[in-house]
Order: C-alpha cells, then sequence, then structure tokens
C-alpha cells in the first residue's frame, strides 16, 4: 500500500509542477518501477482517483492494470491498457509532450508484442494490433499537427518528429509504406522541419530516405540516407550498420562501390561479392552472391533492389566487349558470346537485343541497334557515359 | 523516485477537490469513459472464447441458399432475378421463386436494419454450397441471357456472401473454399468480360472487389496453419495479376522457401523480375507457359508490356536507316502481322510498304485512351482456353503449367 503511495504522491508532484520528464519516466515501461509487485495491481482505480485528478487517474491506473498485465506476460492485455492511457496522453499542455513520447512508444512494443502472441495462438488477422495503434499515434499526431498557438516553445507541434518516427516504423513493418506520404509531407510544410532534435532528425531522414528507395528516388535515397549516416553518432555502431544497409545499394546503383575496409568496419561483408560481381560485369556471380546471402536480404527488404544490380551489370560487362574490341560497331554476337562465358545460357540474340535497346533507353549507352547488320553502332564520344550522371 | 519534495500538498488545497467524505462514486462505465470504444474494439477483435462474446457473434441457422423470409418479401415485391423464378411462372404478374434456386441478395448495411438475425444468416456449409450452385450453376451453365448478366448476378450473390462471412466472423478454414473460388471467378470474368460497355460491367469495381477478397484469402493463409494445397496457385495469381508490385513481391519473398520454390510462384517471380528489369522480350515468352487462368490474371498488364518493347525499341533502334521486320516484331510480340501492324500504328511507329518497321524515338507516342482495344489482342489467352469449360476454370484445383 505504502509502495502505491509513494507513487501516486510523486506522480500527482510532478503533473503539479509540470515535470514532463519525470513524469515520463513514472508512466514509462523503461523505468524500474514497472517491475516492482506492489504496483502490479489488477484494480487499482480506486486507489488513483483518491489523490489524482482525471485524465490522471484514469492513465495512472491503466498504466499500473498494464504492469499487471505485463507482469502475467499478457501482452494482449497490456497493448489495451497501454491504448487507454495513450489516448489520454494528448490532452495535456505541450510540458507533458515526453509523457505522450514515452506511452506512445511502449504502445508500440506492446502492440508488437501482442500481435505476436496471437499469431502464436492462430488468431487475430496480421497486423491488426499494429494498425490499431497506428490509427491511435495518428490522432496523436493530428493534435499535434493542428497546434496552432501563438508561443512556438508552447507549441505540441514539437511532438510531431518522434510521431512521425514510430509511425513510419509501424508503417515499414506492416509493409503500407504509401501512410508514410501524409506525415512526410506535413513535416515538409512545417517550419519547425529542421530545429528537431539530431537523433529525430536522423532516425526521419532514415525512414525516408528507405521510401525514397522503395519509390525507386535513388538520388533522393542518396541524399537522405547519406545525411542520417554521416549526422547519426559516432557511438552508435548497430544504428550507422543500419543506415548502411539501405544507403549501400542505393550508390552502387548510382555507380559507387563501397571499399572493402567500410563493409569490414561495419560487418557487411555480405555486400562484398555482390560490389564484386557489379564492377567486373559478371553476373554469375551476381546471382551466386544474391542466392547466397538471400535471408539477409530479403529480411532487411533489399533484395528486390539488388536484382536492379543486374542492369548496371549488363551495362559493366557489355563496356568491357566494346573496350576489348576497340571498334565504334560492335556485333551483336559478340554480347552474346560474353554472356556465355558468364554462364548466362537462357539469354538469346533476341533478348540482347531487347536489353541493348533498354541500355540506350535509359541512357547507358549512346548509339543505336542495326538489325541489318547485326551490330550495335556507339557514338565516338563517350559511349558509356559514367554511372553517376545516368538517372 | 528520489525527488521527492518535503512538501505536502493535502487534498483539500487542490482545485475543485470534493470534501474529504464524499468520493465520487464512478462505476466502471464511466471509469472507462471515451476510451471504452477503444477497448471494446480490442476486445471485439479477439477471439478469446468468453462468456459474454459468445453470444455477441452471430451465428447463422438459415439451411437454404435463400432466407425463406427474404423470400416471401421479394416474391411479395417482384423482386426476383428471372435466375430465380420458378419456370412457367416468368410471365406471370407476379412470378413465383423457386426456393432451390432463389440465393440471398446483398443489401446495403443500413441503421436501424438488423442483419444479425441468425434465420437470415447462412452458416458454413450452406455458404460453400451457394458458392458451388453459383459457379456450376449459373456461372457455367448454357444461358439465354449475355454473360454480362449472368456475371452480374453471380458477382452480387458473391457478395452477400461474403457479407454472411464478415457479420458471422468466419475465419481461417471456413474461408477459403469459398473466397478460392470467388478470386477464381472474378479473374476470369476480368478477361472474358474485357472491353465490354461500362455500363454493363466495370473492370475498376471487379478490380477492386478482387483485390478485396485476394488480400483476405491470402490472410487466411497467412493465420491458419496448413495444409494449404491451393496456396501455390494463388500466390502466383496474385503476383500475375498485381504485376511490378514491389508490395507483392515483398510479402511474396517472405514466404517460407519451400513454397516459394514451387514452380508456379517461381514462374510468376521470373515474370515479374522480367517486368522490374524491362525486358518485355522475355517476359513475353515466359507468359507462354502460363496456364490459361494465370494468363487472365495478367492480361491486363499485356498491353502495356507490348507498348513497352515498343518504347524501348523506338529508342534503342533510332536511325534513319532502321529497317526491323515486321515479322520479326510480331514474333516477339506474339501477335499475327496485322495486329502488330495495327499496334505500330497506334503509337505513332512507323511501318513502310515493305513490312518494314522504322523505328525512331521522335514518332513513338503513348496512344490516346480508349485508342487500344486489349480485346483484340486476347490471343495468348484465347488460344489457352481451348477445351476448357467455365466449370474447370473456376472449380479446378492446381493445374499443372504447359512447359
Amino acid at each position: 500500500r505504502r509502495v502505491l503511495d509513494v507513487v501516486k504522491e510523486d506522480v500527482y508532484e510532478a503533473i503539479d509542477n509540470r515535470e514532463g520528464s519525470f513524469c515520463a519516466e513514472l508512466l514509462s515501461f523503461k523505468h524500474p518501477h514497472v517491475a516492482n509487485p506492489r504496483l502490479q495491481l489488477a484494480s487499482p482505480e480506486d486507489k488513483c482517483q483518491q489523490v489524482l485528478e482525471p485524465p490522471y487517474d484514469e492513465m495512472v491506473a491503466a498504466h499500473l492494470r498494464c504492469t499487471y498485465a505485463v507482469a502475467n506476460h499478457d501482452f494482449v492485455e497490456a497493448y489495451k491498457f497501454q491504448t487507454l492511457v495513450a489516448f489520454q496522453s494528448h490532452k495535456e499542455e505541450n510540458w507533458a509532450l515526453p509523457v505522450m513520447f514515452a506511452v506512445t512508444l511502449d504502445l508500440r512494443i506492446f502492440a508488437n508484442n501482442a500481435e505476436q502472441q496471437l499469431q502464436k495462438k492462430g488468431k487475430g488477422q496480421p497486423s491488426e494490433m499494429l494498425e490499431k495503434a497506428a490509427e491511435q499515434l495518428m490522432s496523436c499526431f493530428r493534435v499535434c499537427a493542428s497546434d496552432n498557438r501563438a508561443g512556438i516553445e508552447d507549441s505540441k507541434k514539437w511532438g510531431m518528429m518522434f510521431l512521425s518516427n514510430q509511425l513510419f516504423k509501424i508503417y515499414f513493418k506492416i509493409n503500407k509504406l504509401h501512410l508514410c506520404k501524409p506525415l512526410i509531407r506535413a513535416i515538409d510544410s512545417s517550419n519547425l522541419k529542421n530545429d528537431y532534435s539530431p537523433a529525430q532528425k536522423v532516425t526521419y531522414k532514415y525512414y525516408v530516405g528507405r521510401k525514397a528507395m522503395f519509390d525507386s528516388d535513388f538520388k533522393l535515397a542518396e541524399e537522405f540516407l547519406s545525411y542520417a549516416f554521416d549526422h547519426c553518432h559516432r557511438s552508435s555502431q548497430k544504428n550507422k550498420r543500419m543506415i548502411l544497409i539501405y544507403l549501400l545499394p542505393v550508390k552502387m546503383l548510382l555507380g559507387h562501390m563501397p571499399t572493402h575496409q567500410l563493409l569490414r568496419k561495419y560487418d557487411l561483408m555480405q555486400f562484398s561479392d555482390v560490389t564484386k560481381a557489379v564492377s567486373e560485369g559478371n553476373l554469375l556471380l551476381l546471382n551466386e552472391a544474391l542466392s547466397k546471402h538471400e535471408t539477409f536480404f530479403i529480411r532487411c527488404g533489399i533484395f528486390l533492389i539488388l536484382e536492379k544490380l543486374k542492369i548496371i551489370t549488363y551495362r559493366n560487362l557489355f563496356k568491357k566487349v566494346y573496350l576489348l574490341l576497340r571498334t565504334h560497331q560492335l556485333p551483336l554476337e559478340a554480347f552474346l558470346v560474353a554472356l556465355r562465358m558468364m554462364k548466362v545460357e537462357d539469354v538469346d540474340i533476341d533478348e540482347v537485343q531487347c536489353i541493348l535497346a533498354n541500355l540506350i533507353y535509359m541512357g547507358h549507352i549512346k548509339g543505336y541497334i542495326s538489325h541489318q547488320h547485326q551490330k550495335l553502332v556507339v557514338s565516338k564520344q563517350n559511349p558509356f557515359p559514367p554511372l553517376s550522371s545516368v538517372s | 523516485m528520489n525527488r521527492r519534495r518535503s512538501r505536502r500538498i493535502s487534498h483539500s488545497q487542490r482545485r475543485g477537490a470534493p470534501s474529504e467524505g464524499q468520493w465520487r462514486q464512478r462505476d466502471k462505465e464511466q471509469w472507462q469513459g471515451e476510451g471504452k470504444a477503444q477497448v471494446r474494439q480490442a476486445d471485439e477483435e479477439e477471439q478469446k472464447p468468453r462468456q459474454h462474446e459468445e453470444d455477441t457473434v452471430p451465428k447463422g441457422t438459415c439451411q437454404t441458399m435463400c432466407p425463406a423470409q427474404e423470400l416471401r418479401d421479394r416474391e411479395a415485391q417482384n423482386r426476383l432475378h428471372h435466375f430465380e423464378m420458378l419456370p412457367g411462372t416468368e410471365k406471370d404478374r407476379r412470378p413465383k421463386g423457386d426456393p432451390s434456386r432463389a440465393v440471398k441478395e446483398y443489401s446495403r448495411p443500413a441503421a436501424g436494419k438488423d442483419s444479425t438475425k441468425p434465420s437470415d444468416l447462412r452458416p458454413p456449409p450452406v455458404l460453400l454450397k451457394t458458392v458451388n450452385y453459383l459457379i456450376n450453376d449459373i456461372a457455367a451453365a448454357p444461358s439465354l441471357y449475355p454473360w454480362t448478366e449472368v456475371y452480374t448476378f453471380v458477382f452480387d450473390r458473391l457478395r452477400a456472401v461474403k457479407q454472411d462471412m464478415i457479420i458471422q466472423r468466419m475465419s481461417g478454414l471456413d474461408c477459403v473454399g469459398i473466397l478460392e473460388r470467388t478470386v477464381r471467378f472474378l479473374i476470369y470474368a476480368s478477361y472474358r468480360l474485357c472491353g465490354e460497355p461500362l455500363r454493363l460491367y466495370d473492370p475498376r469495381i471487379n478490380d477492386i472487389h478482387l483485390q478485396e477478397y485476394l488480400s483476405w484469402l491470402l490472410d487466411c493463409y497467412m493465420t491458419k496453419t496448413g495444409p494449404h494445397p491451393n496456396q501455390e496457385e494463388f500466390q502466383s495469381l496474385s503476383l500475375l495479376y498485381n504485376l511490378g508490385s514491389a508490395r507483392t513481391m515483398q510479402h511474396t519473398m517472405q514466404l517460407p522457401l519451400r513454397l516459394r520454390s514451387t514452380p508456379n510462384i517461381k514462374l510468376a517471380l521470373f515474370i515479374n523480375q522480367a517486368f522490374l528489369e524491362r525486358n518485355p522480350v522475355r517476359l513475353l515468352r515466359l507468359a507462354q507457359k502460363l496456364n490459361f487462368l494465370q494468363t487472365c490474371a495478367l492480361h491486363r498488364h499485356l498491353m502495356t508490356c507490348r507498348q513497352d518493347l515498343l518504347l524501348v525499341y523506338s529508342h534503342g533502334y533510332s536511325s534513319r536507316n532502321c529497317r526491323f521486320p515486321l515479322d520479326r516484331l510480331a514474333k516477339l510480340l506474339f501477335l499475327d502481322a496485322s495486329l502488330t501492324a495495327q499496334l505500330c500504328r497506334s503509337c505513332g511507329v512507323e511501318v513502310n510498304k515493305d513490312n518494314q518497321v522504322v523505328f525512331s524515338k521522335a514518332a513513338f507516342t503513348e496512344p490516346g485512351q480508349g485508342t487500344l482495344h486489349c480485346k483484340l489482342y486476347h490471343s495468348i489467352a484465347s488460344e489457352k482456353q481451348r477445351d476448357l469449360t467455365v466449370k474447370n476454370i473456376v472449380q479446378s484445383c492446381v493445374e499443372t503449367n504447359k512447359k
């Protein structure tokens, strides 16, 4: 009984004194208080009502019931109660933003855990809980975005980037990336966008960069992911590695291969064979490398993008043919021979023509195919423009 | 917890606090307050067998394809479809309904309308029976009526089946059989009715519903552990229908390897890869290996692929002296020479009097809306249909691919 009173009074004072961060700790699952069995109560409503005013009585009671549920490993229940806490968390002034951050973070985490639990029992539709969490976070976001009070220091708009980042995590997990668009638009049009904390900005740019990758906007993706990588704190090796996983394929598509040292430093040797294959124009090695690390690439969601490297690989191979033959009128047979040497058996002369036509269309080759002469006629000047200048 | 102030604020100093002896009595309802809706949602979606919940999930008891009440009502209001009339009474002022052929129709949910009466809802076995009837006896049967009408009737009645499934919170294996047949029917329809006037058939509406059913079906495969004997077929149909969709591909890549390596899914993946690599020559070749229904699923993308080939070749072969044999092009496009010439004309690609195509990057133009009639170019599919009946197509289990 006493422990509960102490906590409640601390919460009461924190609220009264508008101590956002402290209050956040008292409602966060990162804080050790949640492990205290004397707080894990099934029905704490009365006790909360005795000390606290609404909405805090409900919030704290729900929070305590949540700790009870978590202690029993029932994440579906935990999610339910966390929903109630989160629902009330955006009603306060902006001093309570840290509270909202802590609560929504836990909400997302519980949604994840609850989903896993439901899936194990074979119940519920996939992504159901995460979608609901997203709806709630979205309503918090709208409250923040529409906060139009005069003083910028007091505005809840400061919560927008944090919530966006939480929502991005969910949308990427449930594979509904198109839902990121309204968030990006809202942040982009906000005058605060450059003033959020460095950590929030890095996370934001990371997700927006990944979205751009998905939309095949590689120049934009490079810009955002590079920012994230450069500004990510030196000590967060894990985060830097995560950013690199997405930055590398984009850079490779733009013609920049990573060095061996970089790959070794961040423990990303899965990319080393891919890199080698692409620069050498070695399709066989590329296919082998992609299939060898398939699980890793699929899990990270970059397998499909890496497949796009095939076009770059063709370009590199065909450039070698050009450099070898030293003529501007290249017989189509030569390309076919080159492919056969790379053990690519299932491509015939018709497909070679199609691949070449596509490379010309994309601007990777300057020239034209002459069907009558069965030759690729390339420009005398710079027939294979550097990759970074194309696309 | 070390930031405790020594000064304690007594309760009575709080603004508006009730005096010591009068604690507000709040019952549970009030406590939950605005958050109630959220909690109820979470409760409803959960399928934990709790006593009060079992009472709230409606369970159908209607053993006929059409609830008796509805049949009486529609008969009285003269709202029977001619497929549902007792033979011989069609010309009467008020035709009689045939209980063995009447099917519950779709009706929009409305305020005040109770759609959960058990006598109006059909349980899973009846729903499956209904779907089989609709396919075998209506869609697949010879009819005096145009197939657009057959489609409209079956589409509507299938929608009512879906409604019953949703109201009864059906899930998993009960749904799979129904959804599989529905998806096959809609995919077949998307091909057969392609080109019909908008007032008789709207491809967009077909697409919206098809995507919903397909999505639900794939979710069922995910949540209920198998065996799902037809999963290979439907994952591949999904890939083909949604050609080029990164989302569908990513979903497929995350399926277990064993499933992903089945022939139908592999082929569908290769076709998607050929699309993403912009290699229409390869794509059209691979498409030859698809069976009839798979071709139906893919067919709406084929026009785009063929146009793309002309676009890419317009650039790749662009030169004043270009002479590309029309016959060769026709072979690549899997069309006959005259259709190829027609397609070229629609895209601004010049074919000279010697049947040579003169590609030029400046000349290619996107054909205007409605100038290309997909139906004219259906040969890839129609050739495969040959001996297949509608019943074969929609009721089949796994069809083998042509090698």
